[in-house]
């Protein structure tokens, strides 16, 4: 087992030295600190290389520490693609490396570098693109060679979910600018929501040095902590990934297993820089990593970086890099300045006085690599003599430790997909954020601004602005931060002829690579993204989207604000299915009677979000139940749950008035204690809904619509009178009442039993009446109906009474043999009477005429919604009209969409479709109901369906009903 | 097993299965869960309470305000605003022209039924079904809006919701009414679904409480 | 996701309305051409600017109008229908008297 061995206190922030953790890394085992990342217990081991690079199987190791590049990508037991520098270590963690073949070390594949010049810049793309077919012969080989990680395909689903969060002002990030705006912001009284990705507050105050004593960081950090977090007014959430700006400040935030969604009136984004990398030859060699990698891996975890290092800087943080190395012990070869001068020359003096070589207007030219890529073994240093070139003159200097500074470069994903604007400013080599949406605004270093005390002036200075929106400003004026600090080098790209020079470490790209892609006639940087990748990988450009721009003006010959960088869209950083995916709600809607169902044996099936019974059996007996319940209420006595069906309450003076508006039907002289069919056209004149209308008074009217049409009915109404402004009122009563169609030649026997209070002579309730009284006490609603085709009752209850019912009509039905029946039931009875059923036999396009509905349509009225569109289309040829069909019983059965042709020829048209069709006990035959073309409706006539398999039979054309064609059952 | 039970009545509330372990009592021809295994203490911390069947009544219309007024009922100014009479019924206004009135756990709703028995006014006044059409659940306790932030996306911490507060928003994407009132100085925040959906709500309201040791509660662990 | 203030409720996620398309004049349905009548029913203006639209709170079905600009998508104005629809509306009257009493 290697074990660490750590620099002593107040080095390692994050760990706790009390508590060793083992785990295992590629099979070995390896020691850490609670508190670790696995990058940095293996770092603080002495292991560096943790992957192979995506393209070239070159070794990796730690470049940022702060979970912003891919180098890190390992795999865990469950999880591929887990970021090493973020994850944390846990006794007995079983993590092995990524995209290799063979072990990590002996990574067969690496051999795949040295034919990198056979595989270009859009070498996929071109070589595979054409001939036709070529990508299906190769794509096995490539998925296989390119896929990241492994997934667990035994995964067991833990519980994710979400949860809103509101604040006056949320602050993301909690760098000194992040700090001090939610102190001020706290201090004038909103609720401040603090966001952190880091597991503890400070951001660079947890790393960075900002003097040559090296004092002033943890100092400041102490007090500003001190205040944040005894703080009433805010809430702190650490580890959490602010992953997005949407419209009006809502931010996901992602934070363990849960996503919040918050939503805060103002937003002050504090997410700091990037630091970037210089593109030199082997840039990518573990070893070489970011002067911030280096601080965070010494102050956050106490793991020495290296033995002996050299800083490549373009600005004058790496000289206090250098400085925060000396005092733990590391050996500096050389500080290498990309400039011709610190900008300060204390902090360069105070370099030097440590006895540390400092060479201005150099590079590191080219890392020299120990056997196999492994680590970096020295680098070669040269003069810069122009713009990314170098003279032939090399210093060579011996070092295990890079650290690389070539600037920063904001933090701007969150605020471009808010719509920000970024612009280069080619003095300071520096790319700033404009045209920020109202209620967003920066602070800090995302700002331009670096100087540490402007940064604490810059966050409060957007606290205040974001006060005076929120009223809570007091008069204070916001003063706008002037920062002179020059943090970016202007070019720090140093192209070699051997190439590896990584300006994209994810997807291996080299800076060849990129200005190839612009001479290949790709010269908008989207399409440079598309055509290289470039950007494409985990780090989703972070560090590759600077040096791009540049290289992409350079080769353009435009400015770099011009090229810009690619849009940046959510998630910020890779998020899991999971988080979006987990709890989602997904409601349902049970009658009152759903239980009773189940208790029965329903096959249970969805009509919207309500659960219908389909019919009561074993699903495997579909068709043997659903004859069984069909042949029951033609014979005996049947009951059905429809209480999903929808239902309007109109009252007032204009009820009948509006009904006579919204309905095709005539219903102003509807009399009282009728019901009347009602067909709903909208105004493009197709029918989109009917029901039935009873009138319980002259000024009330009970309208049923469809399961799933009601909710659209009752808007549409809603939306008319606020036009009309009639007097009337409208209430969607469907969750109000319970009801059953109780069906079948027994029905009026069973409901003698129980509605002492009802006269149910077939004179004194005739069909198509409608009355009120008490079904074994409980008041109801009766309809007399005919929907099946037999003499029935619908009895509509309150539904708190639902259960009830039901209970007294099983026990009434009893001596009757009374027997419920489903859905599917429903619709085959219904289909023997030629009843349609909106939205199944309907679509988009049906108007009146096609159903043959013109009866229910009123001519004498001056208007109802649909009336004009219908008159114009019923004016004009009809194209198709829905017809009833047999075929023989044994034939192949159509289903609902199967086409209708003009004939029976291979080139026929199609003429219209098949919606509905059943076996029918009841007739013998195969029954439906199809559009078919105007010239195929004759009664008699024969036409052709297609169907499964392409087989076509030959349907004959009836009349309507199949069933009982005189009506006589119903109105018994 | 007490006697009572919710199937020896014909009206049952619309989640009366999820309350297989409550001693009921009867309240308006119903059973009304009365006692589970947590008290008091429960309500306090984080309780989730049926009232489906207790009295509720609701008027619609130009006259509807009148109508409240001359049942003594105490009508809120605005809309989305609840008040709370002398004797702990809930005068919710949902619209201009929208009331509902709650009734009170203490009396088992009989104010409710009082009101009910007044004629309506010749016109433009509209009773409304909220007693068949919703369920009424009530969530009790000191989590209030971290529970319901966990389903619904209405800023429902106390300075923006204050007691007296009404919102209707959808909650767990079903349409809900949600009202922050007190009784006996519990803090409550009740919700009226659409009935069909009540189960459904139910399950989801329990799920969002776990992590506050959230538990069903009976209409007893009120007082 | 974008606020949209509601008249009746206050600022809510828009998720929470459903969208009702822009108002528009009906032309008299009975002495319109058809042309008219057609364009009326399916042609829309999708101007860049500001428009004038139907909005309904499904939780409180509420509609409401509300003034958005369509190429900055904001909202200027939400106010209840009756601003706009201030009086009974009617239908010019043809004979009802041989209507069906069935």
């Amino acid at each position: 087992m290697s074990h660490a061995t750590r620099l002593k206190a107040p080095m390692g922030l994050l760990i706790d030295r009390t508590k060793p953790v083992s785990f295992k890394f590629d099979g070995k085992s390896y020691q850490g600190f609670q508190g670790d990342s696995i990058a940095s217990a293996l770092a603080g081991c002495g292991r560096w290389l943790l992957s192979r690079s995506f393209k070239y199987h070159r070794p990796r190791g730690p470049l940022t520490m702060a979970g912003q590049d891919a180098n890190t990508l390992i795999q865990l037991n469950k999880e591929p693609n887990v970021l090493a520098d973020r994850e944390l270590v846990a006794n007995g963690l079983d993590v092995q490396g990524q995209n290799y073949n063979g072990s990590l070390d002996g990574d067969r594949d690496a051999i795949l570098g040295h034919f990198s010049r056979f595989m270009p810049v859009g070498f996929y793309y071109r070589s595979f693109f054409k001939p036709l077919g070529a990508w299906d012969k190769w794509e096995g080989f490539i998925r296989k060679k390119a896929g990241l990680g492994v997934l667990d395909l035994d995964f067991q689903p833990e519980y994710y979910d979400k949860a809103y969060l509101f604040h006056d002002v949320v602050v993301v990030g909690s760098g000194p600018a992040g700090l001090s705006a939610a102190l001020k912001a706290a201090n004038a009284g909103a609720s401040v929501l603090l966001v952190e990705e880091q597991p503890i507050l400070g951001g660079s105050l947890t790393y960075n040095r900002f003097d040559v004593e090296g004092e002033q960081a943890d100092q400041l950090r102490e007090d500003l902590l001190a205040s944040v977090e005894q703080h009433a007014n805010i809430e702190v959430l650490t580890s959490a990934a602010c992953n997005g700006w949407f419209a009006d400040n809502y931010l996901p935030v992602i934070q363990g297993k849960r996503m919040y969604k918050v939503r805060a009136k103002e937003c002050i984004v504090a997410s700091g820089s990037f630091e970037q990398h210089v593109v030199f030859r082997n840039n990518d060699l573990p070893g070489i990593m970011m002067s911030s990698a280096a601080t965070r891996l010494m102050k956050h975890y106490a793991v020495k970086p290296g033995n002996r290092a050299v800083v490549l800087t373009g600005n004058d943080d790496g000289y206090l890099t250098a400085l925060e190395l000396l005092d733990q012990g590391i050996e500096v070869a050389a500080v290498v300045d990309m400039r011709n001068a610190a900008e300060s020359d204390a902090i360069a003096s105070a370099v030097k006085a440590r006895g540390v070589e400092v060479l201005t207007g150099h590079t590191v030219y080219e890392a020299i690599p120990t056997r196999g890529n492994k680590h970096v073994r020295a680098v070669d240093v040269r003069r810069i003599t122009a713009k990314g070139e170098v003279a032939s003159q090399s210093q060579r200097f011996d070092c295990d430790l890079l650290c690389m500074s070539a600037g920063y470069m904001p933090v701007y994903q969150l605020l471009c997909q808010a719509g920000g604007q970024l612009k280069y400013d080619d003095t300071a080599a520096e790319f700033s954020l404009s045209k920020l949406p109202k209620n967003l605004r920066i602070a800090g270093s995302v700002n331009g601004v670096h100087g540490l005390s402007e940064v604490l002036h810059d966050g409060e200075r957007a606290a205040i602005e974001a006060l005076h929106t929120l009223g809570l400003a007091n008069g204070e004026v916001a003063v706008e931060v002037n920062c002179k600090r020059r943090v970016n080098f202007d070019w720090p790209i140093f192209s070699h002829p051997k190439g590896k020079d990584f300006v994209d470490y994810d997807e291996d790209l080299q800076a060849k690579d990129i200005v190839n892609a612009t001479r290949l006639g790709y010269r908008d940087v989207q399409l440079v993204k598309r055509f290289s990748t470039v950007g494409m990988g985990p780090s989703q450009g972070r560090h590759s989207a600077l040096p791009t721009a540049r290289l992409v003006a350079d080769a353009t010959d435009r400015t770099v604000t011009e090229t810009g960088v690619t849009t940046a869209r959510p998630p910020f950083s890779p998020e899991k299915l999971a988080h979006v995916a987990g709890r989602i709600f997904d409601p349902y809607r049970r009658t009152a009677m759903h239980h009773r169902h189940k208790e029965l044996g329903a096959k249970m099936m969805p009509a919207g979000n309500w659960q219908r019974p389909a019919f009561y059996g074993k699903p495997e007996e579909r068709d043997a139940c659903m004859h069984a319940e069909a042949e029951h209420v033609r014979n005996k006595v049947g009951v059905i749950d429809v209480s999903t069906l929808g239902g309007i309450e109109l009252r007032g003076p204009d009820a009948a008035e509006f009904m006579n508006r919204i309905y095709t039907f005539a219903f102003l002289k509807q009399p009282v204690g009728k019901t009347r069919y009602a067909v709903l056209t909208n105004e493009h004149g197709v029918v989109i809904d009917d029901g039935v209308s009873c009138r319980l008074a002259d000024e009330h009217f009970y309208v049923t619509a469809t399961t799933s049409g009601v909710e659209r009915v009752y808007r549409e109404m809603m939306k008319w009178n606020a036009q009309w402004r009639l007097d009337v009122d409208i209430t969607n009563v469907t969750s109000a009442f319970a009801a059953v169609n109780l069906a079948g030649p027994d029905s009026r026997k069973v409901l003698e039993k129980l509605a002492t209070d009802i006269d149910l002579s077939p004179e004194g309730f005739p069909y198509l009446a409608y009355r009120e009284g008490h079904v074994a006490g409980i008041p109801a609603r009766l309809l007399r109906v005919g929907f099946v085709g037999e003499l029935g009752y619908e009895i509509h209850v309150p539904s708190r009474f639902g259960e009830a019912l039901w209970d007294v009509l099983q026990e009434a039905g009893k001596e009757f043999d009374i027997r419920p029946f489903g859905v599917e039931t429903q619709r085959l009875l219904r289909l023997e009477k030629g009843h349609i059923i909106v939205s199944q036999d309907t679509d988009g396009m049906s108007h009146p005429g096609e159903l043959s509905l013109e009866w229910a349509i009123s001519r004498k009225k001056p208007f109802f919604v649909g009336r004009r569109s219908v008159d114009i289309v019923m004016a004009q040829p009809q194209t198709r009209k829905l017809v009833g069909f047999t075929l023989p019983k044994g034939t192949k059965k159509p289903e609902e969409g199967h086409l209708v042709l003009s004939s029976s020829d291979s080139s026929a048209d199609i003429t219209g479709n098949v919606t509905s069709c059943e076996y029918s006990p009841s007739v013998g035959s195969i029954i439906g109901l199809a559009y078919v073309g105007i010239k195929q409706i004759e009664v008699g006539s024969q036409f052709p369906i297609r169907v499964d398999g392409g087989d076509v039979v030959q349907a004959t054309v009836v009349d309507l009903p199949f069933f009982d064609p005189d009506n006589a059952r119903q109105a018994l | 097993m007490s006697a009572i039970t919710p199937e020896s009545f014909s009206k049952r509330s619309f989640v009366y299965r999820q309350l297989s372990d409550a001693e009921f009592s009867e309240v308006a021809g119903a059973a009304q869960a009365a006692d589970m295994k947590n008290g008091h203490s429960q309500a306090l911390k984080a309780g989730i309470l049926d009232l489906s069947v207790l009295p509720r009544t609701g008027f619609r219309g130009l006259n509807a305000a009148s109508h409240l007024q001359a049942a003594d009922l105490p009508v809120p100014a605005k809309p989305n605003q609840a008040s709370v009479t002398d004797n702990g019924e809930l005068v919710l206004r949902l619209s201009q022209k929208e009331f509902w009135v709650l009734g009170a756990v203490a009396d088992l709703g009989a104010g409710v039924d009082a009101v009910n028995q007044r004629g309506l006014p010749e016109k433009d006044c509209y009773a409304l079904y909220n007693q068949d059409s919703h369920a009424w659940l009530t969530l009790t306790g000191a989590h209030l809006p971290a529970i319901m932030a966990k389903v619904c996306g209405v800023d429902l911490r106390a300075e923006a919701f204050p007691v007296g507060s009404i919102a209707q928003t959808p909650a767990a994407r079903i349409n809900v009414v949600v009202v922050h009132h007190q009784i006996n100085e519990i803090p409550c925040f009740s919700m009226l679904c659409d009935s069909a959906a009540a189960e459904y709500l139910w399950v989801s309201l329990l799920d969002a409480m776990a992590e506050f040791g959230g538990e069903v509660i009976g209409s007893n662990a009120l007082s | 996701m974008k606020i949209m203030p509601c008249p009746l409720n206050g600022p809510r996620n828009i998720s929470e309305f459903v969208h009702g398309g822009e108002v528009r004049d009906m032309p008299n349905p009975t002495t319109c051409s058809d042309k008219e009548w057609a364009e009326y029913v399916f042609y829309s203006d999708n101007q860049a600017g500001v428009v004038t639209e139907w909005w309904l709170h499904a939780a409180s079905g509420y509609w409401f109008i509300a003034e958005r600009h369509t190429v900055t998508d904001e909202i200027i104005r939400t106010y209840d229908p009756s601003e706009i629809f201030k009086a009974r509306v009617e239908f010019s009257a043809e004979s009802t008297a041989q209507e069906v009493s069935a």
